[in-house]
């Protein structure tokens, strides 16, 4: 499973919980690739994954978080996803 | 009411008022900003600029900040901000504890929205290419149209893409 974290260097709401949510990521499902995407280098990638705010947060190329999630949040869907994976 | 609907009398009171203060009617403010009477009106409706004070009689009056900030809309504005948005970014402006990482985030989001529309509209721009193209004889009779033909099918969005 890959996660995909957009943000902007400087954007406080995108510093927020950031390493708290990446810690509870990997404990939560085993093998999952966090990648922490700057927009500004990657701006046609951010728009094919849909992004229009930030931080978001994309799981396997489709978005799932518009904004930050609680670290209960993002734990939940990515069980969710590895488990409809399985 | 514009000023030229006023008594004379009154408008040379109010232009006395502001002389003394340094502040000016609405009237000015939209002589200022290019901006017309009714949508500094809006613009108070929608909470982005209040005036300053009132004189005696009533009049709205406003200071330097307000033509300030209604330059700031009107940049804004044409950088693609909704009236809502520029709201945010005024609040942020004069918020102590906000910084400019906060306000470039939403910079980029508005580009990052920016960036979809306009690939929205290159996709658009590709299915009436399409539909063009697909027409190659103009002197065909309307009910043989292809472009009428291709708008008619229910999956037309999927052949387009």
């Amino acid at each position: 499973m890959k996660v995909e974290m957009y943000y902007t260097p400087g954007c406080s709401a995108c510093l927020a919980r950031h390493d708290e949510l990446r810690t509870a990521a990997e404990a939560a499902v085993s093998g999952l690739e966090w990648q922490d995407v700057n927009v500004l280098d990657n701006i046609d990638r951010a728009v094919d994954r849909g992004v229009l705010t930030l931080p978001a947060i994309v799981i396997d190329g489709e978005i799932a978080f518009t904004s930050m999630p609680t670290v209960n949040q993002l734990r939940k869907t990515l069980i969710q996803r590895s488990g409809r994976g399985a | 009411m514009g000023l030229g609907s006023l008594d004379p009398g009154v408008y040379f009171r109010v232009q006395n008022t502001c002389g003394e203060t340094g502040m000016f009617t609405i009237g000015k403010l939209a002589v200022q900003t290019g901006v017309s009477n009714d949508t500094l009106r809006y613009y108070e409706q929608e909470n982005l600029i209040q005036p300053t004070a009132k004189s005696p009689a009533g009049y709205r009056l406003y200071d330097r900040d307000s033509t300030r900030r209604i330059h700031f809309i009107k940049h804004a504005q044409a950088c693609g901000f909704t009236l809502a948005e520029i709201r945010e970014l005024l609040t942020l402006r004069g918020r102590d504890k906000a910084c400019c990482g906060d306000v470039r985030a939403r910079t980029i989001e508005k580009k990052l929205q920016i960036e979809s529309k306009i690939r929205a509209m290159k996709a658009m721009s590709k299915a009436l290419d399409q539909l063009i193209a697909d027409c190659a004889n103009e002197t065909q009779p309307v009910t043989e149209c292809t472009i009428i033909a291709a708008l008619e099918q229910v999956n037309l969005s999927t052949q387009v893409q």
